[in-house]
């Protein structure tokens, strides 16, 4: 591993561009339902998905980012600009957390779209440089299936493992608590790759902006949602005893943030005593286990960092949330300097890059 | 109000009588749907038990929410005969604010209360008068005791501002709001729907402030589905936790809904849901803020200064947000006892109050423990 900067970005997005899958799966056995870019009639741009017009539109919100959003080596010039060494890549069109095909009634055509996902980002990506950290997106069900893709995945690359937090909101699957879902955490505890939960899994605990909000007050209103739903996400984490039961498996939140982690994580060890959760057999409190197994993401915090010791600085990991409209890019060195201002350097070193560097094994 | 101890509680929850409806409603009008108490089957406990019925409907709960008055320490009523005089008798809980050293509180609901949706506005109506004159009587005993009215949400916005206006005149000194009323019952408006803007106009000119309490309505919503393997104290556990998630969505929804400049003189409160997630709201709603130029999008304010000019919240067991209370505002910040529920801190609230306020100034202990709730309810 070579450090220019000294900085990972533990959570950055690649916008897929418009011919992933429709180079990589079979016009004969899917035909439309692939997933691809159709023209409106106003002439923009949408991407179909099973036939299933999307909401959104191709272009990442930020004209100025739209290039490095797509392309690898305007990324890698992107990346210089702002002084990040490597880049830990989540999706886009696949959903941010990963969650998209997990919502098609069809498993097969689910997986044949991860596959072309997954084959895509270590073909235009991880190839063009070590320096971006592809991570696979996962079949949801079965469970089967979802072992041998990340077992394929990794195998050609990936080093990390995204899946959407809460699958049976996606579809009809058991609840991610149930022992059915043993096999996934026990095949990323084996290949020690970490499990991430981006926030958004889910759209149900994330309220939608009123009426009368402003196109951009309500974009505004709807990134800050989604990173806090996943309070709701770490709030059945923690007592689902996945953490207990396999004690290798390492789990990150991202797109989360450090000043309602570290709340939460002091939450769950009052309440845990007051409800007297001793006594059911856990081995470790909640912070214990946190930090033991968990990280959490942030990237504009500053004050909150007053709190790191709540997850614990080995527990924290940085990005800059490229190319979403939120991201410290350009400036996120300026961020930094100011952020950390108070932090001494060796937690500094921590969470801008030696956690990651140390859980993704660069 | 006296302070003689230096702590209040900006969250407790005040129980009334077991007559308070059946002697306020009308019997002729409302029959058995008046809510009162009956014994039930309960397949839990061998022997009968004794439950709230509104309009016909078995409360779910016990009979009386109040673990931590009990002898035995999170035992739950059965029976109202065991339920401790110190939950609903004024001049009883007085003793017990006494014993904990505690001046005053805040009385929220303690079931049935808070909302009384049976398709029925006019049945609502009459359940939410009964409700804030009997509550009253708590004002009426001591000026230790601080009331919050509720409203009638399915009423005509005249009839919900004249109930509000009936009720700070009897004493009440605050409003209990859901989070999203139209997720409660079809048909009502979300809490950005100018619909509400006479309510808060009103509340605003009598200087009561809106309450949101907990999830405020939203715990089954922003939450995932919950899992049956997990024992009672675990569901609890995880309920318990995730509640905090609806004030970290509702402050940027007023925030970003523009209400706060509309009304800029209306105090928002937050009841238990701690501190700790406010400063990383706050960052973010700035960072979004400065990114998106939303001064020039009709946020003229930003985020954080609307924050410190009308938002309170409570906290109770926590250090997280007191290490981070320059950032939320020492003057925003409130301390709780939730008497008489499970995480209350009674009847050793002083142990809690030092627990969380290692280190901290005199100043800023003040503050915290009882000066700004004087301040927002103009106590002293």
């Amino acid at each position: 591993m070579q450090l220019k900067y000294g900085l990972i970005s533990a959570d950055d997005h690649v916008e897929e561009h418009g011919t992933v899958w429709t180079q990589r799966m079979s016009k004969a056995k899917w035909g439309e339902r692939i997933p691809h870019l159709q023209t409106q009639s106003d002439g923009s741009q949408r991407w179909a998905i099973d036939g299933v017009p999307a909401e959104r539109g191709p272009v990442t919100e930020e004209k100025q980012m739209a290039g490095a959003a797509y392309d690898p080596r305007q990324r890698l010039e992107a990346m210089d600009a702002d002084g990040v060494d490597y880049s830990v890549l989540y999706p886009t069109v696949a959903g941010l957390a990963g969650e998209r095909f997990g919502k098609l009634a069809d498993a097969d055509l689910e997986l044949a779209c991860v596959q072309a996902y997954n084959d895509w980002l270590i073909e235009e990506w991880a190839s063009v440089s070590p320096r971006f950290v592809p991570q696979c997106i996962v079949p949801i069900w079965p469970m089967e299936r979802a072992v041998a893709e990340i077992r394929r995945a990794v195998a050609r690359g990936h080093k990390g493992v995204i899946y959407p937090a809460s699958p049976m909101e996606l579809r009809n699957v058991p609840h991610i608590n149930e022992p059915d879902y043993d096999p996934l955490w026990a095949v990323c505890a084996e290949l020690e790759v970490p499990l991430c939960f981006h926030s958004g899994a889910s759209s149900k605990i994330q309220m939608r902006a009123g009426d009368t909000f402003t196109p951009a007050a309500a974009q505004a209103f709807d990134g800050i949602v989604r990173s806090v739903s996943s309070i709701a996400v770490l709030a059945n984490f923690l007592f689902s005893r996945v953490l207990d039961r396999f004690p290798n498996l390492k789990v990150v939140f991202a797109e989360s943030s450090l000043g309602w982690i570290a709340y939460e994580i002091e939450y769950a060890d009052y309440q845990s005593a007051a409800d007297g959760l001793q006594s059911e057999g856990y081995s470790l409190k909640p912070s214990e286990l946190f930090q033991r197994q968990c990280f959490v993401s942030c990237w504009y915090d500053q004050k909150s960092l007053r709190v790191r010791k709540y997850p614990s600085s080995a527990n924290i990991l940085w990005s800059t949330n490229f190319p979403l409209e939120s991201s410290t890019w350009p400036s996120t060195r300026a961020h930094l300097d100011r952020a950390f201002a108070e932090v001494p350097d060796a937690e500094r070193r921590q969470i801008q890059w030696q956690n990651a560097a140390k859980l993704y094994n660069l | 109000m006296e302070i003689k101890f230096g702590l209040i509680s900006s969250d407790s929850h005040g129980q009334l009588g077991k007559d308070a409806y059946t002697a306020r409603m009308s019997k002729q009008k409302w029959g058995d749907r008046v809510p009162h108490i009956i014994e039930v089957r309960d397949e839990k406990f061998s022997d009968p038990v004794e439950r709230w019925i509104v309009n016909g409907e078995i409360q779910g709960g016990n009979v009386c929410n109040c673990p931590t008055a009990m002898n035995e320490r999170g035992y739950y009523p059965q029976r109202w005969e065991e339920v401790p005089r110190a939950v609903y008798e004024p001049a009883e809980r007085l003793k017990a604010l006494d014993r904990d050293r505690v001046d005053g509180e805040v009385l929220f609901p303690n079931g049935p209360g808070g909302t009384f949706f049976y398709d029925n506005a006019e049945f609502e109506l009459d359940c939410v008068r009964a409700y804030n004159d009997a509550l009253a009587e708590y004002r009426a005993a001591s000026d230790r005791f601080i009331p919050l009215a509720v409203i009638p949400f399915m009423s005509s916005m005249a009839t919900i501002v004249a109930e509000v206006e009936r009720a700070a005149k009897a004493g009440h000194m605050g409003i209990n709001m859901l989070a999203d009323p139209s997720a409660a019952v079809k048909g009502l408006k979300n809490l950005g729907d100018p619909f509400w803007h006479p309510l808060w106009n009103a509340c605003q000119e009598l200087g009561v402030g809106v309450h949101l309490h907990a999830s405020a309505g939203l715990a089954g919503k922003l939450s995932l589905p919950q899992w049956k393997g997990y024992s009672r104290r675990q569901a609890h556990c995880v309920s318990t936790l995730r509640n905090f998630c609806t004030a970290t969505q509702i402050v940027p929804y007023l925030i970003f809904s523009g209400m706060l400049d509309k009304f800029p003189r209306l105090n928002w409160v937050f009841a238990e849901t701690g501190l700790g997630w406010v400063s990383s709201v706050l960052e973010a709603c700035d960072h979004e803020w400065g990114k998106r130029r939303l001064w020039t999008d009709g946020i003229a304010t930003r985020p954080s200064d609307l924050f410190r000019r009308q938002i309170y919240v409570d906290f109770w067991f926590e250090t997280v947000g007191i290490e981070l209370r320059d950032y939320i505002g020492v003057d925003r910040i409130l301390w709780e006892s939730d008497f008489p529920h499970i995480t209350s801190t009674y009847p050793n609230s002083w142990d809690a109050v030092e627990h969380s306020l290692q280190g901290v100034s005199a100043e800023d202990r003040e503050k915290v423990l009882f000066r700004n709730a004087a301040r927002l309810y103009r106590l002293t």
